[in-house]
């Protein structure tokens, strides 16, 4: 088989790590970068050791951050006693764009799988707990996904948090807006009926 | 091979590719299998197929192909998701990783698949009612002697099997695993090695409760162990560590679930 280069070959190795990226995307991919945007790709090169040298961990909320703290917890805006936890860093992306919540996050990344051996360390609730003795935080909101696996996270971090914390809740489960009852699964529109809001007229 | 709508349980599920994932379901008819779903956070009308597919849920599921892997062609509710929470949910993965551990693929095992059905049933009873520990005991072991039993792995809990006598209740016995028990001197073994014959009836009778409960927890780990090998539950020791947060009694270790 015909190769280019090996800077070529090795350019299209390595944009195979990209998730959905088969070789001949990859293929596509080298060539439309050396051949129509090389400035571009510069750009991305810079951009991409920089973001690996620079971007690591929050050390209070384990979220993605450039400094020690990320943006949210070194905003002093934001409202200490309100924690919020959350498995990946898209769930905040997700709740930020949502708005409403002015508090901070602790991102999990992960859920607890007994079955994959992902334990409480590997999701950082020695961290969790460590935040929590610090007396700050009032409330702690468990938004973990609502799947088996998000309720069994919710419920060992209830039991890890109940004495340090004066309020534990959990984000609702219910039908989503513009969405029609008939096609609502059957436990959502269970979830939905027992977690049902009190409604006055005036 | 096209199987349409088959009665099973997802076991375990993890990503694979970029929006596949592998599942390991245990169906009815044909045991334990692993199936590949595409597009499962897809959206569609009654919310993405992935919302659907919940272990400790009854599900049909459709699926098609030959050899180890098959396609995921289609799935619908077989019944509600049972309302499991808490200790009850850790015992309910506990349940799954002894299939998972246990069962090999394509292993027919119809009588198994109802009782851990009965099994779930049994978890979500106890989860609902609440009055906890206690009373996820005698369902875990339940299904844990019908898993030996199923599997072959069960021992004659009437005789003794070196000389065939019946056991009897002021004996003391050690138990050997795929032998059985045979007699032994009660003063020249330790409490926690060998078994008082009156619990080894009491657990024949199906009495998982109290003092024999706690033997029939030692006896199922016992009788397990060679076929888990030196790999430890992964659930079995986050279930320990669960109780980790608050502070823990020695008894209240050994009085635990799984």
């Amino acid at each position: 088989m015909y190769r280019f280069s090996p800077a070529m070959d090795a350019l299209i190795e390595g944009l195979r790590c990209l998730p959905g990226v088969g070789p001949k995307s990859a293929q596509r991919m080298a060539l439309h970068l050396l051949e129509r945007n090389r400035e571009g790709a510069l750009t991305l090169s810079r951009s991409l050791a920089d973001a690996v040298e620079r971007v690591g961990r929050c050390q209070q909320c384990r979220n993605l951050a450039e400094a020690v703290l990320c943006g949210i917890c070194s905003d002093t805006g934001r409202d200490p006693t309100l924690l919020c936890i959350v498995e990946t860093p898209g769930d905040i992306l997700a709740i930020e764009q949502a708005g409403g919540y002015r508090g901070r996050y602790f991102v999990l990344m992960g859920h607890l799988s007994p079955i994959d051996g992902i334990g409480p360390e590997e999701i950082g609730l020695p961290i969790l707990e460590a935040l929590a003795r610090d007396g700050e935080v009032q409330e702690v909101i468990l938004a973990t996904n609502p799947t088996v696996e998000g309720e069994a996270t919710a419920y060992y971090i209830t039991r890890m948090l109940e004495p340090l914390i004066p309020r534990l809740s959990r984000i609702a489960h219910g039908v989503p807006l513009g969405g029609e009852l008939e096609y609502v699964d059957g436990s959502t529109l269970a979830h939905a009926f027992s977690g049902r809001q009190p409604v006055r007229g005036s | 091979m096209r199987v349409q709508l088959q009665p099973c349980y997802l076991l375990h599920r993890r990503p694979f590719r970029d929006n596949s994932e592998l599942l390991d379901v245990f169906s009815v008819e044909y045991g334990r299998l692993g199936l590949i779903a595409r597009g499962l956070s897809r959206r569609r009308r009654g919310g993405p197929l992935g919302a659907l597919l919940q272990p400790f849920r009854p599900l049909l599921l459709s699926f098609s192909g030959k050899g180890e892997l098959l396609t995921l062609t289609g799935a619908e509710s077989g019944g509600e998701l049972a309302p499991l929470h808490g200790e009850a949910l850790l015992s309910a993965f506990y349940l799954s990783e002894l299939l998972l551990r246990l069962l090999q693929r394509f292993e027919v095992q119809p009588a198994l698949f109802t009782a851990y059905g009965a099994a779930i049933a049994d978890l979500s009873d106890v989860a609902s009612t609440g009055n906890a520990r206690l009373s996820l005991e005698p369902a875990l072991r339940r299904f844990e002697f019908r898993l030996l039993e199923e599997l072959g792995y069960a021992v004659d809990l009437s005789t003794d099997a070196s000389c065939g006598a019946v056991i009897r209740a002021d004996a003391h016995y050690a138990l050997v695993p795929d032998f059985g028990f045979r007699e032994v001197a009660a003063a020249a073994s330790p409490s926690n090695a060998s078994f008082a014959g009156t619990d080894i009836m009491a657990i024949a009778e199906g009495h998982f409760d109290g003092v024999s409960g706690l033997a029939a927890k030692r006896m199922v780990r016992t009788l397990l162990h060679p076929h888990l090998g030196s790999t430890p539950l992964r659930s079995r020791s986050m279930f320990e560590t669960t109780r980790g947060p608050r502070a823990q009694t020695g008894e209240e270790i050994e009085a635990g679930g799984v």
